[in-house]
């Protein structure tokens, strides 16, 4: 917790970390820049800096003011995304959409967010008070915050006033990353919705169920790829988002008919 | 049993329907595919997605419905949207996505050649007024601005003919999408050489242009047995949405009926033996079949200006109940009287085509005094759209007399507003479920492909639409003196819509939002 009374210059340089930094503020205003845009921060408004991330503010000084703030140590993947430590007690799945969630919707300043407020209080009285099973306790809190931070966040950047827009904004991050095999879960929770909400609103809005929808893009995906004689059958399908080259070669047949290898030569007959 | 199916490829995506003889709908399904803006003023789509969704939207239905009843599937009639053109290889695979009606990008070479004598000409000729839309500008852009793409591309077609030679191997298109491409001379019904030569390309970079009725080859071997379809299964090649809609209306030659769709957009159509002709090039002409000429004019503001409305204003007591949400606030405009006590909205927030075909055109609530309420705004806004779908109807009244009305689309369906059409106009309105008329349409002609009826006329003539709604006159007289003040004000702020557009564009905060842009 810190409490500025006095402004001094260079007490707040601009800095990078490796951990998941939060920031809750509970008084006065702030003007800091995070990835080097600029935000402004009130009472009950919360600061998200990622990993790798830089942080501070124009001239390094910090304004009048007081803020609670926990960083946590999180594990950065070769694919580059994160995931909470061993001490959480989440799924791996819902480890991993978290993670991806936090990324994607990469929204650094959540406003009007007093529950951060009360869960980082509760951390720091567990910590020194130090009771029986505190650790547990911290640990329950922490993977409270990171819930509680994704559902904000995702509902911040999604208007419940505009399906088309955001299953446009959704279509656009699958295709980004296609071959990372996505949950209905992940998916809802990309646009902050629960999964039998976005089931059902995905189905009446585009015909057909999410995953469904998602092997359509992959599938005209693959089409694509198929056309050009430079990449081996077996990328396709993994670049794509199939399991193997086998469940690729079944659901392109069972959609159009043909093996991808037949398909292939169909189109390349005349180079 | 026999069946007919029909696919329409719409812009957000593709509608299937299955109907019986007698025109009773067996089944229907839709598939979703996307439109991606990577550019402000690009609108385009992914054939390959197209026509993935296609085959598993049609694999569906027939799985569904067709096959377990044991029908035979006498035909597949295709529909599809107007002016998109897909640039492919000598292999006919695509080069890019395909570039649709809505896209933007050549309004340089629009407005150069709207006023310009040889635009004339081709107006004339061709029926398709010089817009950004139309395929003849959107060719010329990617000549000059994207050479290699235009040196690779062997052929330049339209999503359908992609479709159809994906399915059997053809390269067709038939005359009423031709027609919309600003590309075929609507009277000798061939590529027009003018055209051909300011696009920079020839005759055999096009399809095959091919009557309405006619049956696109064989379906390949893999779809014949994915599908389960028997290889004498016919593919219709069909028309466009616009032509099939009006057909599917029941409108036809000299009954003095003209059709209106409100979906997102809008229209208002006529149909004819010979075209409408007009000095400033407001209307289009669209060949339906020999002689049979659909006319009229488009607006880019219908039901998607009340859903902005809806999404700033609308209580979403659940989230994104967009229809519910629509529905609690037209239940809020009851108690307001016809004419929302003086207060006008101009729908123009994505510019206009017809009639005013200005693409500075900006929306404006008008006539506000102290007196007015949220329910007045309301009333005002759905007023405005109806007004400006009348102000189509009345350029279109001057040329052909107009008795009655039929409507469709989603929009224009809901009986609010099928009601105010009524009394705008002051003619009765006949309605037909949304969705449905251009499926119908593709019906009629697939049963008038087979023999049922001797023509497309006599197929339209039994169509009897449900629900008339009769004008109310002293609503009309109120809205008549209004429209005068809303037509004035269309056209009066002309310099005014240039200079907040120009300021918009200058001091826009993301150029990733596309501000509709006509010449």
């Amino acid at each position: 917790m810190k409490k500025n009374g006095s402004i001094q210059p260079n007490t707040f340089p601009t800095t990078v970390t490796d951990g998941l930094r939060i920031y809750y503020i509970t008084e006065g205003r702030f003007e800091w820049c995070i990835n080097y845009q600029p935000h402004v921060f009130y009472p009950g408004d919360v600061a998200l800096i990622m990993p790798g991330i830089t942080f501070g503010c124009d001239n390094d000084v910090l304004k009048i003011g007081s803020f609670t703030w926990i960083q946590l140590a999180v594990q950065k993947q070769d694919n580059g995304h994160i995931q909470p430590g061993k001490w959480s007690g989440l799924s791996d799945m819902e480890a991993t959409a978290i993670g991806k969630i936090l990324l994607l919707n990469n929204l650094p300043a959540l406003s009007r967010f007093n529950e951060v407020g009360k869960i980082i209080k509760c951390i720091h009285t567990e910590l020194f008070g130090m009771e029986v099973a505190y650790q547990a306790r911290v640990n329950h809190q922490i993977d409270e915050l990171l819930i509680q931070i994704t559902r904000k966040m995702t509902q911040q950047t999604h208007s419940i006033r505009d399906f088309p827009k955001t299953f446009t904004q959704l279509e656009v991050v699958l295709r980004q990353d296609l071959a990372h095999q996505w949950t209905v879960e992940e998916m809802a929770g990309l646009v902050g919705m629960g999964t039998t909400l976005f089931t059902e609103k995905v189905k009446s809005y585009s015909g057909f169920s999410p995953i469904n929808y998602l092997i359509n893009i992959r599938i005209s995906e693959a089409i694509k790829l198929l056309k050009r004689a430079d990449i081996k059958l077996t990328d396709i399908a993994l670049d794509t988002g199939f399991y193997s080259s086998q469940h690729f070669s079944t659901t392109f047949k069972k959609l159009t008919g043909y093996r991808p290898s037949e398909f292939r030569k169909n189109h390349l007959r005349n180079i | 049993m026999k069946c007919i199916i029909t696919i329409e490829l719409g812009t957000n995506g593709i509608r299937v329907f299955a109907y019986d003889l007698s025109g009773r709908i067996i089944g229907s399904m839709k598939g979703h595919y996307p439109t991606f803006h990577t550019e402000p003023d690009h609108s385009e789509q992914d054939p390959e997605q197209i026509f993935i969704t296609t085959l598993y939207v049609l694999k569906n239905i027939l799985n569904e419905y067709i096959h377990p009843k044991k029908y035979e599937v006498a035909s597949i009639c295709f529909s599809a949207s107007m002016h998109s053109v897909l640039a492919v290889d000598k292999n006919g695979n695509p080069l890019g996505y395909a570039i649709t009606w809505a896209d933007n990008r050549a309004k340089k070479e629009a407005q150069e050649l709207r006023n310009s004598p040889l635009g004339k000409k081709l107006y004339e000729a061709t029926g398709t007024p010089i817009h950004p839309m139309s395929p003849l500008v959107k060719i010329a852009w990617i000549r000059n601005n994207n050479k290699e793409r235009f040196r690779l591309t062997s052929k330049f077609l339209s999503i359908k003919t992609y479709i159809i030679h994906q399915l059997t191997g053809e390269y067709i298109i038939d005359y009423s999408i031709a027609s919309a491409t600003g590309l075929m001379n609507i009277h000798t019904v061939n590529w027009e050489e003018d055209a051909l030569q300011y696009a920079g390309i020839t005759a055999n970079q096009l399809a095959v242009p091919t009557p309405v009725f006619t049956a696109a080859g064989k379906l390949k071997k893999a779809y014949q047995q994915s599908l389960r379809l028997p290889a004498e299964t016919k593919i219709l090649i069909g028309s466009s949405d616009g032509c099939l809609a009006t057909l599917g209306d029941g409108i036809i030659k000299g009954a003095g009926k003209a059709s209106i769709t409100i979906e997102d957009s809008g229209a208002v159509r006529v149909m004819g033996s010979t075209v409408l002709k007009d000095e400033q090039m407001r209307f289009f002409n669209y060949l339906l079949t020999d002689n049979c000429y659909v006319s009229g004019g488009p607006t880019n503001n219908g039901g998607n200006i009340f859903e902005w409305f809806t999404r700033q204003f609308g209580e979403f007591t659940n989230p994104f109940d967009m229809e519910n949400s629509m529905q609690q606030l037209m239940e809020e405009v009851d108690n307001v009287p016809a004419g929302s006590d003086g207060l006008l909205f101009l729908p123009y927030l994505l510019g206009e085509r017809a009639p005013i075909w200005n693409a500075n055109a900006r929306g404006a609530y008008f006539g506000l005094n102290i007196k007015h309420e949220r329910r007045h705004f309301i009333r005002a806004t759905i007023e405005g759209i109806l007004y400006e779908i009348y102000s189509i109807g009345k350029t279109l009244g001057e040329q052909r007399s107009i008795n009655s009305l039929s409507v469709n689309g989603s929009f224009g369906t809901i009986p609010f507003c099928s009601q105010l059409i009524a009394d705008i106009f002051n003619k009765p309105v006949q309605v037909r479920q949304q969705f449905h008329s251009v499926s119908f349409g593709a019906w009629l002609l697939s049963v008038t492909e087979m023999g049922i009826y001797k023509s497309l006329d006599d197929a339209a003539q039994p169509v009897e639409l449900p629900n008339v709604f009769k004008p109310n006159k002293q609503h009309h007289a109120v809205y008549a003196d209004y429209f005068g003040i809303f037509e004035k004000l269309s056209t009066k702020l002309f310099d005014e819509f240039e200079a907040i557009g120009n300021l918009q564009k200058k001091y826009a905060h993301s150029n990733k939002i596309p501000i509709y842009d006509n010449p």
